[in-house]
């Protein structure tokens, strides 16, 4: 019976490693780890290395072309005809599978020197090792059942990594905040698979891809609505972001790998992935846009009010999210997934280099708190710099060409409101991007003395093995924009010509060419750098900057400090009306309808029980005795009746 | 052998009083050796012919008649097997032979229940399993009104089910009829009054709301090894009696009730997850939590739906497992803790690891995580309710997922997680035999979640009585 479950003939090996390397690692981990500690750190990361390894030699798989299709595709478990698990590699999961893997493999190494020391290093290891499994499923799947156990788990593994300092009360709180939020999520996908098995009677990617013209437009639009959900919720879309600013109670490498680089981008894979839907519904895609531009926006406006280094990234990274929906929701797939690719980089890179400067500080988070570390730290103004140009979209660096490509391609599929909210999501970027360096690096230390890039923790790793990854994610950054210089013919559109080649085409030629728009782009973004300079950097503002900060943070309008009061409306309105509606059910159906009968006859039962005791013995076992021997007669009277019929 | 699966504990239980009273770790061996050796009997024995002896021929034929079949009854004789090595390897009570004893009592009649193919011989065994509950309620916890509650509810179930099942004899001419034809015709007056009888049973017994008023004390009194049992597979005994005898015996009946027991479903479903999350008793948060997936499994069962009732045979697997890892591990934070209280408790996770993952696995497979047993009962009975056009029910369902998240999560932080209460006591982690009780829960698990069609393609999982289901409803 078991080999039903496991029987699986290896068609591609290779894949099958990557994918369950990082599982093995994680089980091999959680059962050793008290004993073996800081050397399940060096474990875990060898194993995510290896999976990098098998995953590069698994590009020739990807790549090929076979019946219909490109890419290898590796069934694993039948449920039902219709209802099965496999694993598809193609280009577009390739590229999410490299990225897990091999940006994953410079955070944990990153990893082994910021949490040197922590004494449950070796569960930390297990979860990472755990969430790149769950996020390989999610991505590696080939249908929409893989899909929905892989975007389960990654929200496990978001939920046990946010919470890893479990005995502090915010961690706890924030983990269950994400767990909950993103099983909401998972309760659309849901609902978008009834729908699809309902009427097609498949889940697997091709099926239903194959058949998206026996849909209904309303029917599609409900799939890709309920779809958009689990988006929402796993990319920290509006109104379901209010966990990400929240998960970075977690420590500063989880918020680089999964709430930056991998996890919170599913949302966009998975709009990537499901292409023929959204290219059959132009409702689906008006709305996805719609709701990716108000994020992008909202994330930003959020930006402006931060004091945490880390939320000050964390609405950030929820903002270029919203251009990343922005572009795969209105149909320029290609151009959101080159955000997404170049946002891993640049973003891991903030992230990671926030944590040398929190490290160094001594778990210190707070800007205001920080000021003068550019001489300091030199190693961390580079990464945060590069970063910073970088999300501002300067040329060269990454963002550059993606940010552009999004701006662009939401123009061409015409949606000019949506491109002039993009334009101004990128001056504010700017903005509140550089408000964070200048302020963190900037003028005079408000930080007590003796502070370095060598100083704050007493337990000692080198410092390379933080240094090096941020430097090794330098690179992409300036350099990956290049891939997409060429329109049609560049190596990124050639590289998604078999996902992307058949799929939507823009509208009809626009007045304005790309290079204008990236005029535009460039001229306002290079506005809010200028804006930001005057306000935190010219000397004057520097001299008395301690002031200054105090004074912004006093004024700062509730609209910010609150985020918008998104918080408290879902508390409100979801929150506290179950817990209301679950006490009402305990204090009066429960105990004074339910309960209030039968606590009678309870009553009344022993009353004949006294009643009974005055002429028997008095003890409450006797009644155990007298119903043990009412079944035994009973039951001895059929035998009887059996024996003498 | 089928009888052996019977008797085997029931008589193993008996001689157990051969054991000096102090001999607890010989009581606990021998209870797992006989649960094992049941297991094994049961695992191997999918081929075994029916056993059946006459018995009465007036007023009407029954025969002890017991069969082990291929279908639901083998899978959930498994999982009782199975739970009850489990539980009795880690009975931490006073007199812990007598205890042991009344577990395989228990394990015994509830097996009887599973296998009886005659009526009369399920109706004996149903009113046995009530025995060892109760005299455990009395002997073994503080609260006498729980015992009380739980003897009226269940007597009043017990005693309309045996009358039903005499009426059944009288009217139908004999009672050797679950899971095998012909289905004899009884008047419609009489089939309403006796399916009444068998329904009442079913809904005490589960049960389902609002006849659930016994459920939550004697949950929370009773000790882990033993509520676990009662949760996980006797809560069972309703479920399969509504599929087995009541989709088969009554279908027409039944027909006329679904949207009566559909609704009773749904509010137990939502009312369930509600009550679950503003519960301060550990043990009372997975009471009503029971409570609200019970609903969901009589939802699908209502539904006669082909991949509902699939779905739903999963789940009750699923959820027999899972609930007896929830109660253990209720049960070893009760052990070391010496209390149930939320608000107390918290923080326990910093000196026993191996406890904390034990409770956040099980609770991660109640609430529903993909990938483990839950899951995929969940989806596949959410999936067979949409497609039975039952749209509302769906959405309800999922809503309450979400619920099941936030109260199991509040379960598994309020103790495991936050600060360490400084007034409780610093207890060692889990022991070796803890954890090994443990792991084959887990492995089941883990193996229903990621390929239920284990249940279908290894043993067929429906012998007439499942596949006759859908049928059933066609023709009426």
């Amino acid at each position: 019976m078991l080999h039903h479950a496991v029987g699986i003939s290896a068609h591609y090996p290779l894949l099958l490693a990557t994918w369950l390397l990082p599982l093995a690692g994680a089980l091999l981990l959680w059962s050793t780890g008290p004993r073996i500690q800081a050397k399940g750190a060096v474990l875990g990361t060898t194993v995510l290395g290896a999976a990098f390894v098998t995953a590069l030699l698994s590009i020739p798989d990807a790549l090929r072309a076979a019946d219909g299709y490109v890419g290898a595709q590796q069934p694993l478990v039948t449920w039902l005809p219709g209802m099965s698990l496999g694993l598809l590699l193609d280009p577009l999961s390739l590229l999410w599978t490299l990225v897990i893997t091999g940006v994953g493999f410079l955070i944990h190494v990153y990893s082994i020197g910021y949490l040197a020391g922590d004494r449950a290093i070796a569960r930390f290891f297990a979860y990472l090792n755990f969430f790149v499994f769950a996020m390989l499923t999610l991505v590696l799947s080939d249908n929409f059942l893989g899909l929905l156990v892989g975007w389960g788990l990654v929200g496990l593994a978001s939920y046990f990594l946010i919470g890893f300092w479990f005995e502090k009360p915010s961690a706890v709180a924030a983990s269950r905040k994400a767990f909950v939020i993103n099983v909401a999520g998972d309760v659309g996908i849901m609902l978008a698979i009834f729908i699809l098995f309902a009427q097609l009677g498949t889940l697997s990617y091709g099926g239903v891809f194959a058949h998206v013209a026996q849909l209904s437009p309303s029917t599609l639009l409900a799939v890709c609505l309920f779809l958009f959900v689990g988006c929402a919720a796993k990319s920290a879309q509006v109104p379901l972001h209010t966990w990400l600013p929240d998960a970075m109670e977690g420590p500063t490498p989880v918020s680089a790998l999964i709430h930056a680089a991998t996890m919170v981008t599913a949302g966009v894979y998975l709009i990537a992935r499901c292409h023929p839907l959204w290219d059959a519904s132009p409702d689906a895609r008006a709305f996805v846009g719609v709701v990716g531009a108000i994020t992008a926006l909202v994330g930003a406006i959020l930006g402006l009010g931060q004091w945490d280094i880390k939320r000050i990234l964390a609405y950030s990274t929820m903002s270029q999210i919203g251009y990343m929906i922005m572009g795969v929701g209105v149909g320029a797939y290609q151009a959101g997934v080159l955000h997404f690719f170049a946002h891993a980089f640049f973003k891991a890179q903030l992230f990671l280099g926030a944590g040398i400067i929190i490290h160094a500080l001594g778990d210190e988070q707070d800007i205001r708190r920080m000021g003068g570390l550019a001489r300091k730290m030199p190693f961390a103004l580079l990464a945060m710099l590069t970063g910073t140009l970088a999300i501002c979209g300067i040329f060269p660096f990454s963002g550059f060409f993606s940010k552009d490509a999004i701006l662009y391609g939401v123009l061409e599929h015409g949606h000019p409101y949506l491109y002039f909210i993009g334009v101004l999501t990128a001056a504010i970027t700017a903005y509140y991007m550089f408000r964070m360096l200048f302020v963190v690096f900037a003028g005079q230390a408000r930080t007590p003395a003796s502070v370095g890039e060598h100083a704050g923790h007493a337990h000692h790793a080198p410092a390379w093995l933080m240094q090096l990854p941020v430097a090794l994610l330098i690179v992409p950054t300036i350099g990956i924009g290049w891939l997409a210089i060429g329109g049609e013919q560049s190596p990124w559109a050639r590289f998604f010509e078999p996902i992307f080649g058949a799929s939507l085409q823009p509208l009809a030629r626009l007045g304005m060419s790309e290079a204008t728009s990236s005029l535009v782009v460039t001229s306002v973004v290079l506005l809010g750098i200028a804006t930001a300079f005057f306000v935190y950097a010219t000397p004057q503002a520097l001299r008395n900057a301690p002031e200054r900060l105090q004074r912004e943070g006093q004024r700062m309008p509730g609209m910010l400090t609150h985020a918008f009061y998104f918080d408290d409306a879902l508390d409100g309105l979801f929150v506290q009306p179950t817990r209301a509606l679950g006490r009402f059910c305990a204090a009066t159906v429960e105990r004074d309808v339910l309960d209030g009968g039968v606590h009678d006859i309870t009553v009344g039962a022993r009353w004949l029980g006294h009643f009974f005791r005055s002429f028997q013995t008095g003890f409450v076992r006797a009644y155990a005795l007298v119903l043990a021997l009412g079944v035994a007669a009973f039951a001895a009277y059929y035998v009887l009746v059996g024996v003498t019929r | 052998m089928i009888t052996a699966l019977i008797l085997g504990p029931i008589l193993g239980g008996l001689l157990l009083f051969a054991l000096p009273r102090t001999a607890d770790a010989a009581a606990r061996a021998c209870g797992v050796v006989l649960a094992l050796a049941a297991l094994v009997v049961t695992l191997t024995g999918s081929t075994l012919p029916d056993e059946s002896i006459a018995w009465l021929q007036r007023p009407f034929i029954a025969n002890y008649h017991v069969g082990l079949g291929q279908g639901l009854g083998f899978w959930l004789v498994a999982l009782l097997n199975l739970c009850t090595m489990c539980a009795i390897a880690v009975i931490k009570v006073p007199r812990v032979r007598d205890f042991t004893a009344l577990m395989l009592l228990l394990e015994g009649s509830m097996a009887g229940v599973f296998l009886a193919r005659d009526l009369l011989v399920f109706a004996l065994f149903w009113d046995l399993m009530l025995l060892p509950v109760f005299l455990v309620l009395i002997g073994w916890c503080g609260h006498a009104t729980a015992a009380w509650k739980y003897l009226i509810y269940n007597v009043l179930g017990g005693l309309t089910l045996l009358l039903a099942t005499a009426a059944f004899g009288i009217a139908a001419g004999t009672t050797d009829v679950i899971g095998h034809g012909p289905i004899p015709v009884l008047t419609p007056t009489w089939a309403a009054w006796i399916f009444a009888g068998f329904a009442f049973a079913f809904l005490v017994k589960t049960p389902v709301w609002p006849f659930h008023g016994w459920m939550p004390e004697t949950y929370v009194e009773l000790p882990a090894p033993m509520v676990a049992l009662v949760s996980g597979i006797q809560s069972k005994a309703g479920l399969y009696g509504f599929l087995v005898i009541a989709w088969v015996l009554f279908a027409e009946q039944m027909h006329a009730m679904v949207p009566v027991f559909g609704s009773l479903a749904v509010i137990g479903l939502v009312y369930g997850g509600c009550m679950a999350l503003v519960q301060s008793d550990i043990k009372r948060v997975v009471a009503y939590s029971s409570l609200s997936h019970l609903g969901l499994i009589l939802l699908a069962i209502m539904s006669g739906q082909p991949l509902a009732l699939q779905g739903a045979i999963v789940y009750m697997l699923a959820h027999g497992l899972f609930n007896v890892a929830l109660f253990l591990g209720l049960g070893f934070v009760e052990v070391r803790e010496g209390t149930r209280v939320l608000s107390r408790l918290g923080g326990l996770g910093v000196s026993n690891p191996r406890l904390a993952g034990a409770l956040i696995f099980a609770a991660l497979a109640a609430l529903g995580l993909p990938g483990l047993g839950g899951f995929s009962g969940e989806l596949l009975i959410l999936t067979g309710l949409y497609q039975a056009g039952d749209y509302w029910q769906t959405i309800v369902a999922l809503l309450v997922i979400i619920v099941a998240a936030a109260y199991m999560l509040r379960l598994f932080q309020g103790t495991m997680q936050g600060p360490v209460s400084d007034d409780l006591p610093q207890r060692p982690d889990l022991s070796a035999v803890e954890v090994l009780a443990l792991i084959p829960l887990a492995a089941m698990i883990v193996l229903l979640g990621v390929n239920p069609s284990v249940l279908s393609s290894g043993v067929e999982p429906s012998n007439a009585v499942i596949h006759a289901l859908p049928l059933q409803k066609e023709r009426a």
